[in-house]
């Protein structure tokens, strides 16, 4: 059974989530920086009478500002920059082709500093089940599968094959 | 609901942030609103509460040449570092506390203590800033002062009776 190779991540995939990734480190990192900036003019315009408000503002400021930066560090950029070396990896390394009726099961699980997973088994034949993984965000290309032939790296699945 | 799902796993970070940022601007407005014993003149006050700032900002509207600040402070402060106590210029204590001070304190004019508040008469120096006590105050420089041979902390002193 030969037929048409689907990557689970497109060239055009990876494009998007490296502009997405540069996109808001930019922003982030201008925040950061006005944050700052308003902060160093706080702490300028300090003076004897009005010393204890402008810390105040400015720990609230830098606190507040840091908490955004924080928040996208944490929350935006970093999933995708580990979805991006996920999908670098499989797009890159060696890959073996694997043939026998799609599962995709229930379990799902986040490896440490790495992607959110699925659990996929592959039964070949009677006897032989290949258990693998798939990106919890492209996990539904696999949905509904039946018989088909996937290509594995690592044991993560980097691309599926469709026949006409 | 997920931001704070968010939030909520990474609050240690969040808090960590709040306490660094409080830490490292409050260091910075130390530099920023203090300086070094020869370029201000520190008055302490042993009063149940007084106007810091704004008593700092009336007195600094006619500063000796030379400093750069004039910084009032409560004693509680004084708790902070005893070589604060040991470098004030100008001390304002009540009567019944003047026995426990009056052996490192110097008398601002002459060799009589100057009386800052009189209690029976409801009068003393800046009672705009200084809320004393039901007794008698006293003013006098401080025997550590760096302002003595300079004359700033007897000007200041004079600055202050002037505000009677």
């Amino acid at each position: 059974m030969n037929g048409t190779v689907i990557e689970l991540y497109s060239d055009a995939d990876l494009a998007r989530m490296k502009k997405h990734i540069k996109r808001w480190r930019t922003a982030l990192l201008a925040l950061a920086a006005a944050a700052l900036a308003v902060c160093v003019g706080l702490a300028a315009a300090a003076g004897t009478l009005n010393a204890q408000r402008m810390e105040l503002a400015t720990i609230a400021v830098s606190t507040v500002a840091g908490w955004v930066v924080l928040y996208g560090i944490l929350f935006v950029v970093t999933p995708v920059r580990r979805e991006l070396a996920h999908a670098e990896m499989l797009r890159t390394e060696e890959r073996e082709r694997v043939e026998g009726a799609v599962a995709l099961t229930d379990e799902r699980f986040t490896i440490r500093k790495s992607v959110a997973v699925r659990r996929v088994e592959v039964r070949a034949d009677e006897e032989t089940v290949h258990r693998l993984l798939v990106c919890a965000s492209r996990a539904q290309a696999l949905a509904g599968a039946e018989t088909r032939a996937l290509y594995t790296c690592h044991g993560y699945v980097a691309a599926y094959e469709v026949t006409a | 609901m997920r931001f704070l799902k968010n939030v909520f796993s990474q609050l240690h970070t969040f808090v960590l942030w709040l306490l660094a940022s409080a830490l490292f601007w409050g260091w910075i407005f130390t530099i920023v609103t203090d300086t070094s014993p020869e370029k201000k003149v520190t008055v302490y006050c042993r009063v149940p509460a007084v106007q810091d700032a704004a008593l700092a900002a009336a007195l600094e509207e006619d500063m000796p040449e030379g400093l750069r600040m004039i910084k009032v402070h409560s004693f509680e402060y004084v708790m902070f570092g005893t070589d604060e106590f040991d470098r004030g210029d100008i001390f304002i204590v009540p009567a019944s506390e003047e026995a426990d001070f009056v052996k490192d304190l110097l008398p601002v004019e002459g060799d009589q203590p100057t009386k800052a508040y009189d209690a029976a008469a409801g009068e003393g120096v800046a009672t705009d800033y200084i809320q004393y006590g039901n007794e008698d105050y006293y003013m006098y420089l401080g025997s550590g002062s760096v302002h003595l041979e300079d004359g700033a902390a007897l000007a200041v002193a004079r600055e202050l009776l002037a505000m009677g």
